[in-house]
């Protein structure tokens, strides 16, 4: 077996066998819907039933498929990669005939498939009972791998950020600011279409609307495949940025002891 | 002094010795206040006004939010810590001093990013809620009564890993619960779910009802708010302590 494969193995199995975690993030995913329900719910039903073409039920199925993928990554992951490349820990890592960055993103992205498994399952039925069914079965069957690819290009570029720490020698709290990237131009907490235009524009030219705003476009019920593409041709980028910032970290790092 | 004031200072003392990582920490959390500030204002600006609230008490209630999260998560750190102090068996080191366990634990910690939100919260209120005297009275005894509630709650629910076990799961739970609940306008909601917010995820003492006290003072409520403070901060207390009966050492001295 590859040992990217094994890697996404052991994070997929680790997380199923740690239920108390995974009912701690389902039940947050329970209340982050439940409040955006009654948010976007009250704003829609203040604008005449539509906001900039999205309709109650649209918006939440958006809202579910932005959350679940932003979810499933765990959220400190830019702060335990500094802490690693800072405390020297990631000297051992290096001592495998492996890549390092490869590695740790199969592990990630293992874990973060089972926690979304678990939050598309419970978050369709929530979202089914607060919103009524998706717009359409295309636009659920097409949001499943647009989560996986969001999921994948947010570690991707988490790594490439966490990456800093090479050269900085510490990211902390700077996880704080990477998780409003995806928040705001991401589109995690609002779509960008209601957006003023020019932060729209802006927003959709960042990575970071790949994370978040286009799964939930497809699960609102915009079944472009292009939309795809895009989220494919960043996760690229973003795997490339991330190998090249470790691969030249690597080259300069130096730890002291053993 | 009294011991509880001489740890705080240790603590204060212990989180300014990094004076750069101090700051830096404070300083992104400031900028993370301010998304959450932008993304308030461009909600509005497409939405209008929601149920009676418009952007400029949303503010106030963020205000409010960050100034008792401040307090609780980063002047009193261990209060959502409690769990897996205990889950870790670390309680042990308090448990051995002869001072009070729980005051001892919660001033023991500080955490620096979330001082940030302790010093923008009433920057935030000063610069953009309207500060008159009576608003700002009002706004301090919010801010006061809200902290003591949200305390008290973490440390009730991290105090249930003591009896019923588990990594500190129900703290994480609560913790991610009442914040979410907290930083939205309590009019949104409705029903069982309103019911809710008043009774086992009382985020509507932290920031719902003190909010609404600064937008328009009722004595009931304020004395409501002084009320709920009060049982909030005895059912921490009594949970812990009832709980401490049920702590195992996890023999860990120092860490």
């Amino acid at each position: 077996m590859s040992p990217y494969l094994a890697g996404w193995r052991l994070g997929f199995l680790r997380t199923l066998r740690s239920p108390g975690d995974l009912s701690v993030r389902i039940g947050f995913f329970a209340a982050i819907l439940l409040v955006m329900s009654a948010l976007w719910g009250t704003a829609i039903d203040a604008n005449g039933g539509e906001l900039e073409g999205y309709t109650r039920s649209s918006l939440l199925w958006y809202v579910f498929a932005a959350q679940t993928a932003v979810l499933g990554v765990r959220p400190r992951s830019v702060e335990e990669i500094g802490d690693e490349i800072g405390g020297g820990t990631i000297a051992i890592q290096m001592l495998r005939p492996v890549s390092v960055v490869g590695l740790r993103m199969s592990i990630d992205l293992g874990e973060a498939c089972a926690r979304m498994a678990a939050a598309f399952v419970a978050g369709a039925a929530l979202t089914w009972l607060f919103a009524g069914p998706p717009p359409s079965a295309t636009a659920l069957a097409m949001a499943a791998p647009a989560i996986v690819l969001a999921a994948a290009a947010n570690i991707a570029s988490s790594h490439a950020f966490g990456g800093v720490a090479f050269w900085l020698l510490d990211a902390k709290s700077t996880w704080f600011l990477y998780q409003k990237l995806v928040f705001l131009p991401g589109g995690m907490l609002i779509p960008l279409d209601i957006l003023p235009r020019p932060l729209e524009v802006v927003s959709l030219l960042l990575p970071f609307a790949t994370m978040a705003y286009a799964p939930g476009r497809i699960a609102s019920g915009d079944t472009n495949p292009l939309l795809l593409v895009w989220q494919m041709g960043w996760l690229a980028a973003l795997i490339v940025l991330a190998a090249g910032v470790f691969a030249a970290g690597q080259r300069r790092l130096q730890v002291l002891g053993g | 002094m009294t011991t509880v004031t001489g740890t705080l200072r240790a603590s204060l003392a212990d989180a300014f010795a990094n004076r750069g990582s101090f700051w830096f920490q404070v300083a992104v959390m400031v900028v993370n206040d301010g998304t959450w500030i932008v993304f308030w204002v461009l909600f509005f600006h497409q939405v209008g006004t929601l149920r009676g609230w418009g952007t400029q008490d949303v503010i106030v209630l963020f205000s409010m939010l960050m100034t008792s999260a401040g307090a609780a998560l980063g002047l009193l750190a261990n209060s959502r810590r409690i769990g897996h102090l205990a889950a870790d068996g670390e309680l042990d080191e308090t448990l051995v001093l002869p001072v009070g366990p729980l005051s001892h634990i919660l001033t023991s910690r500080i955490d620096p990013a979330n001082m940030g939100d302790l010093l923008f919260g009433p920057v935030l209120f000063v610069v953009a809620g309207d500060p008159t005297p009576e608003r700002a009275a009002l706004f301090v005894l919010g801010a006061v009564t809200g902290s003591v509630v949200l305390v008290g709650f973490l440390v009730a629910c991290g105090a249930l890993t003591l009896f019923v076990g588990g990594r500190g799961e129900q703290a994480d739970l609560g913790f991610n619960a009442i914040l979410i609940f907290a930083s939205y306008p309590l009019d949104l909601f409705g029903g069982a779910t309103k019911v809710m917010l008043f009774t086992a995820v009382p985020a509507a003492f932290v920031t719902g009802l003190p909010a609404q006290l600064v937008r328009s003072f009722d004595p009931a409520h304020a004395a409501l708010l002084v009320a709920m403070a009060g049982f909030f901060a005895a059912l921490g207390w009594a949970t812990f302590h009832l709980g401490l009966r049920h702590y195992s050492s996890g023999s860990i001295w120092t860490r």
